[in-house]
């Protein structure tokens, strides 16, 4: 478990909400951040948590109070589709701030989704841009170990160049874990327990 | 003569007390033979059989058999809810329902079927299942309830 809490993502970010009640353990480690992140679902339409982040970019450390919220989703027999607002504001300095937009589109085989996020902050403004496509290698029945094979580009606002790489999520039970690798030797970790 | 009549008695009656003595060592084999096809004849009847692939309004239940047959197969005197659900696309996001089903004192038992999309409700036999209640519980995880069928095992 201690492992799996190792890892989190801005895929495993698309789940910024938790069911009604329900909360949900975050950990990441990219080349722009790492962070451990918690949050608290009153309802399905919204959740509230706390960030403790280290920004690589800014080199900076700091906790955030995070506020997520449902604005629009879909939900068919084969699919669902959803779109996030989700917004940070530092606990030490309010004029540093993040703000964006998350959406997805997820079938039993396929996946898709996209971000940006923009931080605002007396010393740097930054943003961040990613999509993802993902296919599921086998259809799992619930319980089992679930694995899918997934292709992410990124890019922010500094280097203004776009990475590609490919990813791997694997899920069972409460646990999520992604693992991607860039052509820069960076690592892309992410880990998820959903209490 | 007295021989000869004796044999022939033993003859006639041979085959009939080896008859008995078979049947009275059989028995026990016998016995546990019957009583596994008649538990194994239960089971069938409580649930494989004809009754109880269907709702308690006689619609054809529109579920896995295989999964329903091993979510029922340690209940009785239950009743069960096969709900349909849209949205529920993934393990991860089943989960919640899962959980939220699982805090009603009346529920017993919880399964998913994500091939199907269904959710599988075992409750205490003399519980009312309120559909607006299933749907709020379905709702809180962000998915949709758009039909429910009821079997009574």
């Amino acid at each position: 478990m201690v492992l799996v809490m190792c890892f989190a993502s801005e895929a495993t970010d698309a789940r910024k909400i938790s069911y009604s009640g329900g909360g949900t353990l975050m950990v990441k480690s990219d080349s722009s951040a790492k962070s451990v992140y918690y949050h608290y679902s009153p309802s399905y339409k919204f959740s509230v948590g706390i960030e403790a982040q280290k920004d690589i970019f800014r080199e900076t450390k700091g906790s955030y109070l995070r506020f997520n919220y449902l604005l629009n989703r879909k939900n068919t027999d084969t699919s669902q589709r959803n779109l996030y607002f989700l917004s940070g504001v530092s606990t030490e300095n309010f004029n540093d701030l993040f703000y964006g937009v998350e959406g997805d589109w997820e079938t039993r085989e396929f996946f898709s989704g996209f971000g940006y996020t923009k931080t605002v902050a007396a010393s740097r403004n930054i943003s961040h841009s990613y999509v993802q496509i993902g296919i599921a290698p086998y259809v799992g029945d619930y319980g089992d170990f679930h694995t899918w094979l997934l292709l992410k580009a990124k890019r922010n606002s500094l280097t203004e160049e776009w990475q590609t790489y490919p990813m791997l999520k694997f899920f069972k039970g409460n646990v999520l874990v992604e693992i991607g690798y860039g052509n820069q030797g960076d690592w892309d970790l992410h880990g998820m327990y959903r209490f | 003569m007295v021989c000869t009549g004796f044999s022939d008695y033993l003859e006639k009656n041979m085959n009939k007390y080896f008859g008995y003595v078979i049947a009275l060592l059989a028995s026990p084999i016998i016995s546990a033979d019957q009583h596994q096809m008649d538990h194994s004849m239960h089971k069938n009847h409580a649930h494989t059989g004809h009754i109880h692939q269907q709702a308690v309004n006689g619609a054809e239940l529109d579920v896995n058999k295989e999964k329903f047959d091993q979510f029922v197969e340690d209940l009785s005197f239950a009743k069960v809810a096969v709900i349909s659900v849209q949205g529920m696309v993934c393990d991860f996001c089943a989960r919640g329902i899962d959980k939220t089903f699982k805090k009603d004192s009346s529920v017993l038992k919880v399964d998913v079927d994500l091939n199907k999309g269904k959710v599988l409700v075992a409750y205490k036999t003399d519980q009312v299942i309120d559909f607006d209640d299933v749907k709020h519980k379905i709702q809180s995880n962000g998915q949709n309830a758009t039909d429910i069928q009821i079997v009574s095992l």
